[in-house]
Parts: structure tokens; sequence; C-alpha cells
């Protein structure tokens, strides 16, 4: 809610005269983490399971997958799948569906070394709409998105939307859950895109609406409050809290899944 | 009342009465006063009265000027000397009890000094230790940014006081964090003392008379806050003529008037500032919708009752707006309000009682399409103090009183089409002291400075308190209005001895224990007004610091050059933050989310002073280390604060080239701030994610900048004294770091990008001042 953004226009406003370089810097050897990469959602399989593993930050993003892993995925009620390795570290189920309600176990061997994990997928929420949001500014105008849908009476939802715009994926963390405006209406737009990507006058726009648990809630919550790494910059950054017990880094998650879009039309 | 407060009031009646009895025996009198500028009336505080008969009498003025001093009957030669002004004889018959009030005439200013030293080799004398006053007038010729001369930047200049950020008026003392910092405007404390996202303070310099920095080593009538005391004090206004001082600068104008009220009797001072870059951006396209912009007002008055008896009103109201188009309004500001009553009890007992209330206010309103909603935090103060200082003989001046304090802290609460499902209400807590402080002169050579603090909170009623065990809810209490619920009650002892051991040196070694009730709540790892504050609860315990230190200082050359050097040792309990991905905004309990541990800091300043001349300044460096150890921190283990910096360089300068040009100059140097940079990368839902090892553990560039400034001063003219300030900040442009943010590269996905954001190159600024 209080951007840093917002801060770092103000200073810029204020200077005019602010200066990004793009420097190098003297780091260390990176600790290398098995990644985790868990999701089932209400929609239908096969669910995937990625596995990679991390890297030093001056490498290029090209990760190092996992691929002689075993992968099960169980319920609460006693189905147990044993996912089957595609390619590219990634594992796909076989049979196991995504119903709200159940809590799904996730078991990952590698090398002997055993991770596990659990999450509940969440009730559904409805995505109802999305809504356009008009903000002129200095002569410009902003659009956003707003997505309706009503929360529960019940405390604790968590909501993960995920915003496409033309297919581009913006990489803006909303995450939004009920500590304000429980069982109502939502109205709050989403935060979208930067300098590069804007939402314009005829974008298609698409946003996938998850109803996450509270430990995706924390995770992504987490990562959306890390700025940056400087004085002016976000909270400390640390590695977001996740449900994998074993030491990988990544997030196993069950949640719904709906997606909708809509077109800024020219007038 | 609480039974241990009872007890220590027994005790000091008994002190008191003991004392004057003792004192009749001796067939003494004694001679007491106010100390003023001839001038302007504006009392001197800190001037230094020697008795040519008696060698090992010194004694010096308090905060409002008075002095007093019992001597056996005899005639005397009193002489008063302060800094930058004539030193007076006063030759008496001591009989009876007299009152003499002395008037100080200032001097030829051309050999102003910098950090004010009272005396010549005051700083031998005094017990106190990592104690500087700083005075307006001596400071205003060091460069700041934008021209405009500010105490809190200044301060940043001395060892063991570290800057916040790039133009940021926020400091650290000794590694404590920005909320250590008590920070007082007559008597009331200043929450937020920051204008325009830090880059100004609140203290206007026109309306400020000094501001004295306590390190940690403070006599016990201060207290509340672990790391220092910055005691700033406003003007009292000229009780002889009436006369207005300002200022043109580029970003901010000011402008005061003070005057009698009635001659010798009562006077006044009227200080206002606005910045108008606002009025820039509403002439810009780009910026039009743009609202940035800050004022205060600060205005003081006092009358003289009789001889006895002396009233001051103060007060502040500062506002600062923070705007975009409709959509986003931020402001806030903070008001305080000060009445003092000064009285002299009997010839050798001064008592002070104020009155003092402070607010702070924090709002944002956020306007997005059809929602529209208010954020609203806030912190309260109202507080009674009552200080005796006893004149008991010439080897002990005895300090001693209370301090009440009602808080009410409202965490934000939310209106509009927003609401929080908790209907968060304010709390309010009960802050008490009493203390008692004696400077004592054991031998020509010794001073001690001793004393007893004892701090109560007490957590109470109007709301419901929930208590946890690892952060999971054991139970809860819920106090009804104006119930008292858990109190704290800490003793804080204090002591300061300075040995001297020759005409030229002195060594000082001081201990003191610090306890604070209030504590900062930050979202961010810069300070932000967003931060909030919350009290002592039954999960939250009092913040505890031990320090240590022992120093050395040395003068050369007939006192012209002054060396110093001090070590210390800082432990600290009970220091809060709350765990990864909270949102202490919008979070129901934020106490839910709060982590306990410990902190430590040590280091070593240094500071050496050239205190006389054309050409005077000085020189500090600091070595120092801070970290902190909080149970679901970095594993548990010890990690550097994010103001930890190793080395910190200050040299500033100021040369008089003649009486109408002078020239000055800033030069610093520090290690990086303590940052937490990624190690690794991975990816997940297709984007990049950093993997983090230990936190703090990197290091921002050094940072390295000098100042200019050109003063031109016209002091032939009669009427109207004019003055030009042209500064240069940042003279070789140098761009230091404010943040460093990873991102992916635009042009090239795979590759992860490394930005350095610098927020200014050079800032040149020039402002016009005038008196008349």
């Amino acid at each position: 809610m209080y951007s840093n953004k917002i801060q770092y226009l103000f200073l810029a406003i204020l200077f005019l005269s602010s200066c990004d370089k793009i420097i190098t810097l003297p780091l260390k050897d990176n600790d290398t983490k098995v990644i985790i990469e868990g999701n089932i959602t209400d929609q239908p399989g096969p669910y995937i399971v990625k596995l990679t593993r991390s890297i030093n930050i001056n490498e290029p993003n090209i990760y190092p997958t996992i691929n002689n892993a075993i992968v099960v995925i169980a319920d609460n009620l006693g189905f147990k799948d044993t996912l089957k390795y595609s390619n590219e570290g990634i594992y796909k189920t076989k049979s196991i569906r995504g119903i709200y309600g159940r809590t799904y176990f996730l078991e990952v061997s590698i090398d002997g070394k055993k991770y596990t994990a659990q999450s509940t997928m969440p009730k559904k929420v409805n995505l109802d709409s999305l809504r356009i949001n008009i903000f002129p500014i200095n002569g410009e105008i902003q659009f956003s998105i707003i997505p309706v849908y009503t929360d529960p009476i019940e405390l604790g939802n968590g909501y993960r939307f995920i915003q496409k715009i033309n297919d581009t994926l913006d990489n803006n963390y909303n995450i939004f859950n009920d500590n304000l405006n429980n069982g109502k209406v939502n109205q709050r737009p989403l935060n979208n895109g930067n300098e590069d990507l804007t939402i314009k006058l005829k974008d298609i726009v698409s946003v996938e609406m998850q109803c996450i648990s509270a430990s995706a809630q924390l995770y992504f919550f987490t990562l959306s409050q890390q700025g940056g790494a400087g004085p002016g910059g976000g909270t400390v950054p640390t590695n977001p809290p996740n449900n994998i017990v074993g030491g990988a880094l990544g997030l196993f998650s069950a949640h719904s899944s709906q997606t909708k879009q809509i077109q800024i039309p020219v007038n | 009342m609480l039974p241990i407060y009872r007890k220590f009031l027994l005790f000091l009646a008994l002190c008191i009465i003991g004392t004057v009895q003792l004192a009749q025996a001796q067939e003494k009198s004694t001679i007491n006063g106010t100390i003023k500028d001839k001038l302007t009336g504006e009392s001197i505080m800190g001037a230094v009265i020697k008795i040519d008969q008696l060698a090992s009498v010194v004694v010096t003025s308090n905060e409002y000027g008075f002095y007093a001093i019992s001597l056996p009957k005899g005639k005397y030669v009193l002489r008063i000397s302060y800094v930058g002004y004539e030193e007076k004889k006063i030759t008496f018959l001591l009989d009876t009890p007299l009152s003499i009030p002395v008037f100080l005439e200032s001097k030829n200013q051309l050999a102003d000094v910098v950090v004010e030293s009272k005396r010549k080799d005051d700083n031998l004398i005094k017990a106190q230790m990592g104690t500087e006053t700083l005075n307006m007038k001596s400071i205003s010729k060091v460069p700041v940014i934008f021209g405009e001369k500010d105490v809190l930047k200044t301060i940043q200049l001395l060892p063991g006081v570290k800057s916040a950020g790039e133009g940021n008026s926020g400091f650290y003392v000794r590694g404590g964090a920005a909320d250590q910092n008590l920070i007082l405007l007559d008597e009331a404390p200043v929450y937020n003392a920051s204008h325009l996202l830090g880059f100004f303070s609140t203290f206007n310099s026109d309306a400020i008379k000094d501001a004295t920095l306590i390190k940690g080593n403070g006599p016990a009538q201060y207290g509340g806050r672990l790391s220092s005391v910055l005691d700033v004090k406003m003007k009292e206004g000229n009780n002889k003529n009436y006369t207005v001082n300002g200022g043109l600068g580029l970003i901010s104008s000011r402008l005061s008037i003070e005057g009698p009220i009635q001659e010798d009797k009562s006077s006044f001072i009227l200080s206002g500032r606005r910045t108008y870059a606002d009025v820039f951006l509403k002439a810009t396209d780009k910026f039009k919708d743009n609202i940035l912009y800050f004022y205060d007002f600060n205005a003081k008055a006092n009358y003289k009752i009789d001889a006895k008896n002396r009233i001051y009103f103060s007060g502040y109201f500062g506002k600062d707006e923070l705007g975009l188009g409709s959509r986003l309004r931020i402001n806030w500001g903070n008001k305080t309000g000060t009445i003092r009553w000064n009285r002299v009890v009997s010839n050798k007992l001064f008592l002070n009682t104020s009155f003092v209330y402070s607010d702070y206010n924090y709002n944002v309103g956020l306007k997005n399409g059809e929602t529209n909603f208010n954020v609203n935090s806030n912190i309260k103060d109202i507080n009674v103090k009552q200080d005796y200082t006893f004149y008991m003989n010439p080897k002990n001046t005895i300090r001693f009183g209370f301090n009440s304090i009602l808080h009410t802290i409202t965490p934000s609460t939310f209106s509009g089409t927003v609401n929080n499902n908790i209907n968060k209400v304010g709390r309010n807590g009960l802050e008490n002291a009493i203390y008692f402080n004696n400077n004592f002169k054991a031998t020509e050579k010794l001073t001690l400075d001793y004393g007893l603090r004892v701090s109560g909170y007490s957590i109470m009623g109007g709301d419901e308190y929930n208590l946890y065990d690892n952060n999971i809810k054991t139970s809860s209490i819920l106090l009804q209005k104006s119930a008292f619920g858990k109190t704290y009650v800490n003793v804080e002892p204090r002591i300061t001895s300075n040995y001297r051991i020759n005409d030229v040196s002195s060594v000082k070694v001081a201990y003191a224990r610090n306890v604070q009730h209030l504590h900062l709540l930050s979202n961010a790892t810069a300070a932000s007004p967003s931060d909030q504050w919350i009290g002592d609860s039954y999960n939250i315990k009092p913040e505890l610091a031990d320090q240590t230190s022992v120093g050395y200082t040395r003068n050369f050359k007939n006192n012209m050059y002054e060396i110093g050097a001090e070590i210390y040792y800082k432990s600290m309990l009970h220091q809060l933050d709350y765990k990864d991905g909270t949102n202490i905004n919008t979070i129901a309990d934020v106490e839910s989310a709060l982590l306990y541990g410990v902190g430590r800091a040590y280091g070593f300043e240094f500071l050496a002073k050239k205190k006389i001349g054309l050409f005077t300044g000085w020189i500090s460096y600091t070595l120092s280390k801070t970290e902190r150890k909080i149970e679901g921190i970095n594993g548990g283990n010890w990690y550097n604060a994010k103001q930890d910096r190793t080395h910190d360089v200050s040299i500033v300068t100021i040369v008089e080239l003649n009486s109408k040009w002078s020239v000055s100059g800033v030069f610093v140097y520090n290690t990086g701030n303590a940052v937490t940079f990624p190690t690794g990368k991975y990816s997940l839902g297709g984007q990049t994610i950093y993997q983090y090892a230990n936190r703090n553990a990197n290091r921002m560039p050094t940072y390295h900048r000098l100042d200019l400034s050109v003063t031109y001063e016209d002091k032939k003219r009669k009427k109207l004294v004019g003055s030009w300030n042209f500064s240069l900040y940042n003279v070789y442009g140098r761009e230091n770091a404010y943040s460093i943010s990873f991102q992916d590269d635009p042009l090239d996905k795979s590759k992860t990008q490394i930005i350095q954001t610098a927020l200014f190159r050079w800032v040149p600024s020039v402002t016009y001042n005038f008196k008349f």
C-alpha cells in the first residue's frame, strides 16, 4: 500500500536528476539449493512439479534441472500418485484430482534426500468479472484492472492475481487478503506494469485469480514487499518462508484457478 | 503512587533537609542570579563562574542561565565567562544572601568557534562524557544540502553519529536505531524530526538557540531512549529590541520576528518557514498534479512575573504534504507545546515546572476508482515535569525531580470505503520517572557526576491485550478504561567521573543504564513516515542498554587545539523486530508477529578540533561495530545492524578570509551500510526469484562527498545586515549509491542486471539571509 515506488517518484521529482547505472558487484558463490515448484489446481490435470537448482547471480538464467527424482503426491483421502518425469525437470501427475478442501502431501526424493510439503486447497471464490479503472495524472491516462469478486464472510481468504498484458507476464505480485474489507466486493485495482510494461488503449489484459492457502499468501506477500536492496528499498530481503520441509526453496501450492480477459476500449 | 517512588522521594527529602542544616552551621551565605546576553537579553546556558579567592570553585549556569553559589561570608571576586563573550568581573561582599544579574557582552565575532567549548579548557573540567553542544550561530557556516543550515545534519559530522542516508536528517548514535534518540524541542519530544522525506529537519535554525547531543551517558534528568538525547532549545526572543531575520533560498524561505513585549520583562519570537518546490512542479506538464511541500511555525514568549518567577510558553507546528492528484495524499506533522515556570524557591534552590504536549499525526488518503480510504496513526503525549536544582555548596550541585507522561498511541486506523476487520483503538500508557543526580567536585582534580533514575511504565486500559508465546496466542486481557495493567519498573544508575591529569589533559570514565518504553516499528529499511510507535505491553518489555565508555582529552597550544578519544561498549536487551512478510499496517495485532533479541555496539571515536583563529574546524573519525541477535532472524545468529559502518570520517573546515568573506568545506567518507544482496537466483512461475544467505552481510559501496560553501556578509551597514551563501553539495559529483537493485536485463532476459541509483550529483544552492 505504501509503495516505495511512490517515494522514489517524489525523490525523482525533487531532484529531477536521480541517475541509474548498471554496476557489477563482487558477489560470493551461491549455496546451491533444490527448487521445488509444485501446483495442484481445481482445473483438470495433469498437475506439474518442477525441480531445478538455484544458480549464481551472474550466470545466465539457465537453471539446472533435476531428472532423477522420485515425486509422489498423496491426498488426505488416501489417493496416491507417483509422478512421471516428462522433460526439463518437469514431473506430471497421472490420476490425482484437485478438489477444494482436500489436503495434498508432496514427497520428493533426490539422491536419497527427502523433501516434503503439504497444502490444503481453499474454497473457490468466484471471479465475476474484470473492470477497468481509469486514472488521469499529469496529463496522461493510466489504466488498471479491478478484479470483481465477493470475499466470503469468514476470515483468512487470500488471493493471488497473475496479470498478462498482451501475453507478456507482469512481474508485479498482487497478493490480496481479507485483513481489509472482509466479506465485501473487491474494489481494489491490481498494481501493474513498470516502465517497460504499461496498459495502453486496445491492450488485451488477462488476469488469473488464484484462491491460495495461508502459506502461499505468506510466500508471495514476502516477495512483494522486497522492493530493493538499498536503504531506500523495501523490507530487508530474505528467502520467503515456505511450506517445504527439508531445506528446499520454492513452494507447493494447492489453489483454485480462474482466468478472465478484457480489452481496453478506444473510447 | 508506587511504593518505590514514595521511598525514593522520602530519601530525597532527607538528603535535602540534612544538607540545609549542615549549611546553616557553617555561617555561609549565597549569591545567585541569571546570566544573559547584554544585547538581546537571551539567557546563557553553560556560562562558567569562577572565584578568584577559591580556585577550586567552578559553577556553570543551568538551562535558564541561573546560577547559585553558597560561600563562607567574606569578600570575593567573581569571574563569569562564556565563549564568544567578554569575561565579566564582579567584586562583592557576601554577608546576607545576594542576587546579582549578569549581562555578558558579545565579542567581535571574527574568531568564532565552531563546536562550542564553553570555556577554553572547559572540556577538561566537565564530568559529562560524549556530549557536544552546537550553537546555531557557530554552525551557520558549515555547508549543508540546499543551503539550509540544519542542526540535525551538522551533528552527523560528529564522531559516533551517523547519517541515516543521503541528505537525510535521520541519525544513528553509537549503533542505536533511529528511534533510540530522544529528540526534544523545548522539552517536548518530537516523534518525527524530518520534513520532505528527511531532506529537512523540523528545526528551523532561525528559531533555535542551541542543541546539545548526549551520546548515552547522560545525567539522570534525561531518560526514555537508549542511545542519545538531542536537547534542542528555542530562542527566547530579544527583550531589548525588535529584530527581523529571514532567508530566501531556492527551495524554501523563512522569516522570524522577535522583540520585547515589555522591555526587560517579556519577549517573544515568531518564526515560520515554507518550501515552494510545489510552485515549480505546477508549472511543469509532467508533474503538475504532484503535491510536495512542508511548512512549520515556531513561537515562544516569556514573561518575568517578579524577581523570582518567570514563565515561558513555546510551541511548534509543522506539516508535510505529499500528493499525486486526487489519487494519493500523504500528510504528517508534529505539534508541540510547552509551558515552563522557573521559580527561585530559595537562594540555593531553583525549580522548573513544565507542562508539555506533543502530538504526531500521520495520514494517508488513497483514492482509486470508487475506492477511497484514509489510514491514520497518531501518538499524543501529555507530560508534567518538575526539576529542582539545588546548589548545596560549591562542591555539590544536586538535581532531582520527576516526570510523568501519559502516552496515547493510536495505530493505523482505516476509514472510508475500506475497513479494517479489527477495530483498532488507541492504547494508553503512563510513563513515570523520578531521579536524583549530584555533580560532586570530590577534589580539585576529580569530579563525579552520579545519579539514579527510576522509571516505570504502566499499561493502561481501553483495549484488549493479547499474550503470545512464540507468536502463538495463549490468552488475552481486556483492561477497562482507566484501569492499570502491568507496570514495568527499572532502576537506571549512572556515573561519570573526570580526572584532570594536569593542566592540559583529563581522563573520563562513565557508565549508564538507559531504558526505553516506546518502540518504533518500521515497514521499510529506510525511515518512513508510516513507521509506527508501540508502547510496552504484556509481550513487549522495556528496552534496556548498558553503556560503558572511557575517554581521554588533551589540549594543545594554549587550548587552541583539542584532541579527544573515547571508546564505548553498549549492550542492549529486548530489541524488537518483526517476522518476514508482516504488513504492520493491516495486521490485526502486530504483537503476534514480533520477534525479540539483543544487540551490542562498540567503537572508538576520535575528534581533533581547532577552536580558535581565522581557521577553525574539526576532524572526526569513528571505528565501530553494531550487531543484533534476534531469534527468528538470520537463523538466530548475530548479524550486522543496517546502521553498522566500520569507518566514518568527517572533516569540517571554516576559513574567515576577511571581515566579509568566509569559505567552508565538509568532507565525509564512510563504509557503506550493511545490506543484504542476493547470493543466487531461481525461477518460479516464470519469474526470477533471488536467493539470500546471511542478513546484512553485504555492503553498499563506499560513500564519500565534498561540499563547499562561500559566505559573504556585509556587517558595515547599520540597519540591514545581509549575507549571501553560495554552496555546492557534492563538489566532485560522485554518484553515491542510494539503492542497489537486481532485475532481469530488459534487453536480454537471460541475464541479471544490477542497477545502482544515485539521488543526485551536484546540488548548488544560493541563500540570501537578512537581519534588521
